[in-house]
C-alpha cells in the first residue's frame, strides 16, 4: 500500500481525502472491512501525515472520514511527539482546539467531541515542557468561549473541552500514552494545583451566566445544554480524587487512580470529597450550593413542561452534584466545631426534603407512576451525610427545622418503603429494594462505629427511640414476608447456608439497629418469639402451621445475628452493647434479658426431642434454623473462656461489665453450661437419626455445630464426660441409620468424636477411648480383605456402600490425629495397611473406592510421619511404595472405553483427583526430613527419604499426560514436589538413572515454556538450585552433576548437549525472544547467574557471536 | 455344550440379585442406579425440598453405562433405589472374528466367546487398532442386568 507522505499537493490531498472517505463508508456498510480497515490504519500510522488529516477535517463531507482523520492525528502525533518541533506541536493543539470551537455548531457532534478530546490528550502530552505562558494562551481561548461570547454553542464546545481535559488527567480514565506512570501522575498533580480551581470557576461563572434565561422560560431553550455540561463538568472536578490537602502525602504511583468506581455509594467506605481549604471560597462562601438548590428548585415545577421530566438531563446532573456536595467533607470547612459543616448539610438537606417528604405521599405518588429518582436520589443523600456526620450532628440537622431528629425522621421514612416493599412483595431491583438497601446502608454508616468502639452515649435518647420503633417494625415485616412465602415453593435456593448469606448483610445492619436499642429490642424479640411458639403448641395437630413454622424460621435468624457475632475462624466476643447496655444484679442472672432469650430459644429447640413433637413442628428447614441458631449461640457464649476477651477489650476504659460477666458465668461450666451442651448433643444425635437424608441439615449439624464444639479443650473435657456423647459415639460405632449418613459427614462425625478425646483425662485412655471408637471399623476392613469370595461379593453395591462409609470414617479418624491419640491411630491405620492394598487390587475398577483408599493413606500419612520412629517409617514408605506400584499398575495405558463423553471426562476427573493425591503423599513424605519429632534418626533403618521420593515420583510421573496437566491444581502441585526435590535434594537427583533423569529434565522443560508465571518460577528456582549445586561442588573438586552436566552419548552413538548449557541456551531465549512476565525477572535472573558460571565457555562464545 | 448351560445357569443366579435397594440420600456422584429399568452411572445429584417445610428429595441425573443415554429422576431422600450390580471383569484379548466378536480368555483358561464389539466405530478402531498392532490387550467387561459390555482397554505388553 503506498504510505501519506506529508509533502502533497492539492490533488493528492484530495485522492487521499476520497481514499478515506470511500474506506470509512465502506466500513460502515460491511464491504470488505478488513482492507477499508488498513486504509484508515495506515493514515495514522503514516510518518506525518498532519496536513492531509487536516485537509480532509476541513473539507470532507464524510462525517466518518473527519473522525478518521482526527484518529490519526492523534496516533501520529503521540507517536511523533519526540520529533515533533515546538511550533508542530503548538499548531496541532490549537488547529484541534480552534477546529472544535468553530464547528461547534454543526451536525454529527461526535466528530467535534473527538477532535476536541484529540486537543486535550495532545495537550497532556506536552503538558509539562509547555511554560505556563503558552498554557494561558490557550486557556484564554478556552476561556473566552466558556464565557458566552461566542454564542451558546461555543460556551458548550468550551466546557466540553475542559470535561475532557479533566477527564485526561484523572490517573483512572486517562488514555495511553506509552509512558511511565509517573508521567500521568505529574501532570494530574500539576492540574490539581494550578488549574482545577480555575476551571470550577469558569464552569460556575458559564452556568450562572445562562440560570435566568432558564429560569424565565417555559419551555426548553439552548442554554440548557450548556447548564447541564457545567453541572456535569463541576460533578467531574468534585469526583477529582484530590490528593494535595489530605494527610496522607505519599503517594503510590502505582496504585493511584484505582477504585472510584460508580458504585462507590453502595460501600461503607463512601467516597468523600475532600478538596481542601483553598476551594473554601468556590464551594461554600460563594453560595454556590445555594444557587445550585435554587436552581433545582427552579426546575421542578418544570416537570410538566414540554422538554423537562424529572429524568432529564439537567434535573439528572443538578441531583447527582447536590448528592456530590452532601459527601464534601475536610479542610474545605474551617474548624470552627463544625459550625460550618453544620450549615451546609443543613442548606442541603432542606433542599432535599423537598424530594421524599413526606415519605408517604411521596411513596404513594411512585407507586402511582412518578419517577423514582428523587426518592434514590434523596437515599444516596442521607447516606452520604451520614457518612461524614457523628449520629449526634446528623440527628441535630433537622431538629432547627422540624419537631423532630433525623434519625426520627430516617426511621418513618425507611418503615415506609418496606411497609411498600412488602405491600407490593414485588420482585428484586425495583426502587423499594434499592430504597431500602441505601437506607439500611445509612444506618450502618452512622451505627457501625458504636458498634465497635463502645460509647454509650453516642446515640441521642430519641435516636435510640427512632432505631427501637424501627427495628420494631422490621421484626414485624420480615415475619409478615415470612408467613405470606411459607408455601412458595419456587427456587432452589431455599438451602439455609444460601439464603443466609444471600441475607446476611441485610441481617447484619438489622442487628446493628437493634444493638442501638438493646434494652428494648430484645424484650420485643422474647416476645416475639414465645408467641409464635405457644401458636404452635396449641395449634398443633389441629391446623396447618407452616407459616408459624416460616416465621420462627426468620425469628431464629434475625436473633442470631442480634445476639451474636460472626466469629470467622476467631472466637466471638459478646456485642458490646449487650456488654455494657444491661445492668444486671448478678442475683437475679436469670431475669437477664439476654438470658431470658436464650433460654426460650432453647427450651423450645429442645422440644424436638419428644417425637411427637418432632414429626408436627419440627421440619427440616426449622431444624436447619436452630442448629445454626444454637453453632452461632454456643461460640459466643457457651462456656465462653471470658478471661482472653476481657482483657482485649477492657484495655483502655474501665467499665465493670457486670452485664458480660453475669452472662457468660450462667451459660459457664459450673452453671447452666453443661445442661445446655446436654441439650445440644441430644439435639445433634436426634438430627443424625431422625431426620432420614436430610443432608442439609446433617451437614450442619456435622460441620457447624459439632465440628465447633470439640475446637476448644474445656468443652471437649465436658464433653466426654456428658452421656449423650457417649451415647452419640456409641451410635456412631452401632447405629445403623448413622451409616445411611452422607458418606463425608461421616467421616466429619468421625474427626470430631476423635477430636473429643483431647478431653479425656490421660493419654492412655484416650487412646482406649479412640481404639473403642474405631477399632470395629479397622476389623471389619480386616475381615472383609480376607473373605475369600472377596472378589465375588466387593462389587455387589451394599458391600461398596460399607466399605466406603467404613474408609471415610477411618480417614476422618486419620485427620483428627494429635499427640496424644497419634499412636493409636498409627496403630489403627497399622493392622489395615495389607487390607488397604488388598481393597486397591479388588476395586481397581471402582475409582470412587479407589479414591477414597488414598485420601485415607494421605491423610494418616500427613498426620502420622512426622511422630514415628525409625522403624515405622521404614513399614510406612514400604507400604506407600507398594501401593504406589500397585495403583500405576493397575492404571497405566488404560483406555477407557464409553460413548458418553461426560463419562469420559469424569474418569479423566477421576485420575486428575488420585494423582493429586499421589502427589500430596510424597509431599508429607518429604516433609519428614524437615520436620521430625522422633527420638532416633530414621537413617538407622536406611531409609533415605529423598531416594524414596525420587523413586515415588518416578512411578508417578509417567501417569500424568500432557492433558492432566491442564488441571491448574494437578500442575501446581507437580510442579511445587519437583521444584522441592531438586531444590534439596540435587545429590540424589545426580545419581538417578538416565531415564528417570531425562524424564525430569523433560517435564522441567515443559515447565519452563508454561503459561502460568507460578509453574514457571517454580522451575528456574528448581535450575537455580541445580546449577548452584554443580558450581559449588565442582569449586570443591567434586564431580557434581557428573555426565548429565556434560553431555552424553546416547544409544545412537550421537552426542547430546549437557543439561546445564542446553537450560542456559533455552534460558536465554526465554529472555531474549518471548514474551514473559516481568514478575519472573527476578528468579530467572537467580537462576541465569549460576548456569552461566558453570557454562562460561558457552556463553562467551554466544555472547560473541 | 456343557460348560455354556453352566454359564446360563451362572447368569440366572446373578439375575436374582441384579439390584440392590439402597437410600436415596446415600447415593452420591459417581454411584450406581437404576432408572426407568437400566443401570445407570449418577453425574449429578442435587437436593430440594418437598415445599418449604416439607422433606428432602434427591434429584439424580445419570448416564446409561450401556447407551450412554442421559436419564433423570427425583426420589424422596428417605426412599429407596434400586442400584445395580456392577461387575467388572478384566480378560486377556484373544482374537477379533469378522462377524464382530471377540474372543477372551478367561482365568480358569477357557474362551469366552459370545461377546459382541462395540458398534460404535471410535470406540471399534481403539480396540482393532491396539490388536492389529501386536500388543497384548485386556479388556475390562462390564456386565450388569443381564447386559455386558467392553468398557476399558489395556496395553499390558509395554514393559516386557
Amino acid at each position: 500500500m503506498q504510505g501519506f507522505t506529508p509533502n502533497t499537493d492539492f490533488s493528492e490531498l484530495h485522492s487521499t481525502m476520497r481514499a478515506i472517505e470511500l474506506a470509512s463508508n465502506s466500513i460502515q456498510m460491511q464491504i470488505s472491512p478488513a482492507a477499508s480497515e488498513a486504509i484508515i490504519l495506515s493514515l495514522g500510522q503514516s510518518s506525518q501525515p498532519y496536513k492531509t488529516c487536516q485537509f480532509i477535517l476541513e473539507n470532507s463531507l464524510v462525517a466518518t472520514a473527519r473522525f478518521q482523520a482526527a484518529a490519526a492525528i492523534r496516533e501520529a502525533a503521540i507517536r511523533e511527539w519526540g520529533f515533533l518541533n515546538a511550533d508542530d506541536k503548538r499548531s496541532l493543539i490549537s488547529f484541534c482546539l480552534c477546529y472544535a470551537m468553530q464547528h461547534a455548531s454543526s451536525p454529527d457532534s461526535y466528530v467535534q467531541a473527538k477532535v476536541s478530546s484529540v486537543a486535550a490528550q495532545l495537550m497532556k502530552r506536552g503538558w509539562l515542557e509547555v511554560v505556563a505562558a503558552e498554557k494561558e494562551t490557550l486557556f484564554y481561548q478556552v476561556n473566552q468561549a466558556i464565557l458566552g461570547i461566542h454564542g451558546v454553542d461555543v460556551q458548550f464546545a468550551g466546557i466540553k473541552f475542559l470535561e475532557s481535559l479533566v477527564s485526561e488527567f484523572s490517573p483512572s480514565t486517562s488514555s495511553a500514552m506509552g509512558l511511565p506512570r509517573e508521567f500521568h501522575e505529574q501532570c494530574r498533580r500539576s492540574l490539581e494545583r494550578d488549574y482545577m480551581k480555575t476551571f470550577y470557576q469558569w464552569t460556575q461563572e458559564a452556568a450562572s451566566s445562562v440560570t435566568n434565561r432558564i429560569i424565565e422560560s417555559d419551555s426548553v431553550v439552548p442554554e440548557v445544554k450548556v447548564c447541564t455540561a457545567a453541572l456535569d463538568l463541576m460533578l467531574q472536578i468534585l469526583n477529582w480524587d484530590f490528593r494535595s490537602n489530605t494527610s496522607d502525602t505519599k503517594i503510590n504511583v502505582f496504585s493511584a487512580g484505582v477504585g472510584q468506581d460508580g458504585d462507590s455509594f453502595r460501600r461503607p467506605e463512601c467516597h468523600l470529597v475532600q478538596p481542601g481549604s483553598d476551594w473554601r471560597d468556590v464551594l461554600i462562601l460563594s453560595g454556590h450550593v445555594g444557587w445550585l438548590l435554587s436552581l433545582y428548585a427552579a426546575l421542578r415545577p418544570k416537570f410538566t413542561y414540554e422538554g423537562y421530566w424529572l429524568d432529564c438531563p439537567i434535573a439528572v446532573s443538578a441531583r447527582k452534584l447536590i448528592v456530590q456536595f452532601c459527601s464534601l467533607t475536610g479542610t474545605v470547612f474551617l474548624s470552627d466545631d463544625g459550625k460550618m459543616h453544620e450549615r451546609h448539610l443543613l442548606q442541603l438537606l432542606s433542599g432535599i426534603l423537598e424530594w421524599v417528604d413526606p415519605p408517604d405521599a411521596v411513596s404513594k405518588a411512585i407507586e402511582n407512576g412518578k419517577s423514582d429518582s428523587e426518592m434514590i436520589d434523596g437515599c444516596r443523600a442521607i447516606l452520604a451525610i451520614a457518612n461524614v456526620t457523628t449520629p449526634c450532628v446528623f440527628d441535630n440537622l433537622l431538629k432547627s427545622m422540624r419537631a423532630i431528629g433525623t434519625l426520627t425522621f430516617l426511621s418513618m421514612w425507611m418503615s415506609e418503603v418496606i411497609k411498600v416493599l412488602i405491600t407490593r412483595n414485588t420482585e428484586d431491583g425495583t426502587w423499594s429494594w434499592e430504597a431500602r438497601d441505601i437506607l439500611l446502608d445509612t444506618w450502618t454508616a452512622l451505627l457501625m462505629p458504636i458498634n465497635t468502639i463502645t460509647v454509650n452515649d453516642l446515640l441521642p435518647s430519641e435516636g435510640i427511640k427512632a432505631a427501637a420503633n424501627l427495628f420494631g417494625f422490621i421484626v414485624e415485616c420480615e415475619l409478615r414476608m415470612a408467613s405470606a412465602s411459607a408455601f412458595n415453593d419456587e427456587g432452589d435456593s431455599d438451602y439455609l447456608r444460601a439464603s443466609i448469606s444471600a441475607m446476611d448483610e441485610r441481617l447484619s445492619s438489622y442487628a446493628l439497629i437493634a444493638r442501638a436499642s438493646i434494652d428494648v429490642t430484645i424484650p420485643l424479640l422474647t416476645h416475639v418469639f414465645s408467641e409464635r411458639v405457644t401458636r404452635l403448641n396449641q395449634g398443633r395437630g389441629i391446623i396447618d402451621l407452616t407459616e408459624t413454622m416460616e416465621e420462627l424460621y426468620s425469628l431464629m435468624l434475625i436473633i442470631g445475628h442480634v445476639i451474636a457475632d460472626e466469629g470467622e475462624g476467631e472466637m466471638p466476643l459478646v456485642p458490646n452493647a449487650i456488654q455494657t447496655q444491661f445492668v444486671v444484679n448478678s442475683v437475679e442472672a436469670d431475669k437477664h434479658p439476654v438470658i431470658l432469650l436464650s433460654s426460650t430459644i432453647i427450651k423450645f429447640a429442645e422440644q424436638c426431642l419428644n417425637p411427637e413433637m418432632r414429626d408436627s413442628v419440627f421440619s427440616p428447614r426449622l431444624m436447619e434454623s436452630i442448629i445454626w441458631f444454637l453453632a452461632r449461640w454456643s461460640s459466643t457464649y457457651l462456656m465462653s473462656s471470658d478471661g482472653i476477651g476481657e482483657k482485649i477489650l477492657d484495655s483502655g476504659h474501665h467499665y465493670e461489665h457486670s452485664s458480660k460477666k453475669v452472662l457468660l458465668s450462667f451459660f459457664g461450666e459450673h452453671n447452666q453450661g453443661r445442661v445446655i451442651l446436654d441439650i445440644i448433643v441430644r439435639i445433634s444425635l436426634i438430627t443424625l437419626t431422625s431426620y432420614p437424608g436430610e443432608k442439609d441439615l446433617q451437614g450442619l449439624t456435622c460441620y457447624m455445630l459439632l465440628h465447633s464444639l470439640v475446637q476448644q479443650r474445656h468443652i471437649c473435657v465436658q464433653l466426654v464426660a456428658l452421656n449423650s456423647w457417649h451415647e452419640l459415639a456409641n451410635a456412631f460405632s452401632t447405629e445403623k441409620t448413622l451409616f445411611l449418613l452422607d458418606i463425608s459427614h461421616q467421616r466429619s462425625l468421625a474427626q470430631t468424636l476423635v477430636r473429643s478425646a483431647s478431653g479425656v483425662r490421660n493419654s492412655e485412655e484416650s487412646s482406649q477411648y479412640v481404639r473403642n471408637l474405631m477399632g470395629h471399623i479397622a476389623t471389619y476392613i480386616v475381615e472383609m480383605s480376607s473373605k475369600s469370595n472377596l472378589k465375588n461379593v466387593a462389587q455387589q453395591p451394599d458391600i461398596l456402600l460399607s466399605v466406603s462409609c467404613m474408609l471415610e470414617r477411618l480417614r476422618g479418624a486419620a485427620s483428627a490425629s494429635e499427640p496424644r491419640t497419634q499412636k493409636a491411630i498409627y496403630e489403627l491405620g497399622f493392622s489395615v495397611m495389607n487390607p488397604i492394598l488388598v481393597l486397591l487390587e479388588v476395586y481397581k475398577h471402582e475409582s470412587a473406592v479407589v479414591y477414597l483408599l488414598l485420601k485415607f493413606v494421605v491423610d494418616w500419612v500427613d498426620g502420622q510421619i512426622t511422630y514415628l520412629e525409625a522403624q515405622e517409617t521404614a513399614a510406612v514408605v514400604n507400604f506407600c511404595m507398594r501401593l504406589l506400584q500397585l495403583y500405576s499398575s493397575h492404571n497405566i495405558g488404560k483406555i477407557s472405553l464409553s460413548l458418553s463423553s461426560s463419562l469420559l471426562s469424569e474418569a479423566q476427573t477421576d485420575k486428575y483427583k488420585d494423582l493429586r493425591a499421589l502427589l500430596q503423599l510424597l509431599s508429607s513424605l518429604c516433609s519428614k526430613d524437615m520436620i521430625d519429632f522422633s527420638s532416633d534418626s530414621i537413617e538407622a533403618q536406611g531409609t533415605n527419604i529423598s531416594q524414596v521420593v525420587y523413586f515415588g515420583l518416578h512411578i508417578v510421573t509417567p501417569l500424568i499426560s500432557m492433558d492432566l496437566l491442564k488441571y491448574p491444581k494437578l500442575c501446581h502441585d507437580y510442579f511445587s514436589l519437583l521444584s522441592h526435590l531438586l531444590e534439596v535434594y540435587p545429590e540424589t537427583f545426580a545419581q538417578l538413572n538416565s531415564e528417570a533423569f531425562n524424564h525430569i529434565l523433560g517435564t522441567l522443560d515443559f515447565g519452563l515454556h508454561h503459561q502460568d508465571v507460578d509453574v514457571v518460577s517454580k522451575c528456574l528456582r528448581a535450575l537455580q538450585a541445580l546449577a548452584s549445586y554443580h558450581y559449588k561442588e565442582t569449586g570443591n573438586g567434586n564431580i557434581g552433576l557428573g555426565a548429565h552436566a556434560m553431555g552424553l552419548k546416547d544409544s545412537s552413538g550421537e552426542v547430546q548437549e549437557g543439561l546445564l548449557s542446553r537450560f542456559l541456551r533455552s534460558l536465554l531465549q526465554l529472555l531474549f525472544f518471548e514474551d514473559y512476565s516481568s514478575d519472573l525477572i527476578s528468579v530467572a535472573a537467580d537462576a541465569l547467574l549460576p548456569l552461566i558460571l558453570c557454562e562460561k565457555g558457552l556463553y562467551q562464545v554466544n555472547d560473541s557471536s | 455344550m456343557s460348560d455354556e448351560e453352566h454359564q446360563f445357569e451362572s447368569k440366572a443366579d446373578a439375575g436374582a440379585s441384579k439390584t440392590y435397594p439402597q437410600q436415596a440420600g446415600t447415593i452420591r456422584k459417581n454411584g450406581y442406579i437404576v432408572i426407568k429399568n437400566r443401570p445407570c452411572k449418577v453425574v449429578e445429584v442435587s437436593t430440594s425440598k418437598t415445599g418449604k417445610h416439607g422433606h428432602a428429595k434427591c434429584h439424580f441425573v445419570a448416564i446409561d453405562i450401556f447407551t450412554s443415554k442421559k436419564l433423570e429422576d427425583i426420589v424422596p431422600s428417605s426412599h429407596n433405589c434400586d442400584v445395580p450390580h456392577v461387575n467388572r471383569t478384566d480378560y486377556q484379548l484373544i482374537d477379533i472374528s469378522e462377524d464382530g466378536f471377540v474372543s477372551l480368555l478367561t482365568e480358569n483358561g477357557n474362551t469366552k466367546d459370545d461377546l459382541k464389539l462395540p458398534t460404535d466405530d471410535s470406540l471399534l478402531t481403539q480396540i482393532k487398532d491396539g490388536f492389529a498392532e501386536g500388543k497384548d490387550l485386556v479388556v475390562s467387561v462390564m456386565s450388569a442386568m443381564g447386559e455386558e459390555q467392553i468398557c476399558a482397554l489395556k496395553d499390558i505388553g509395554g514393559k516386557n
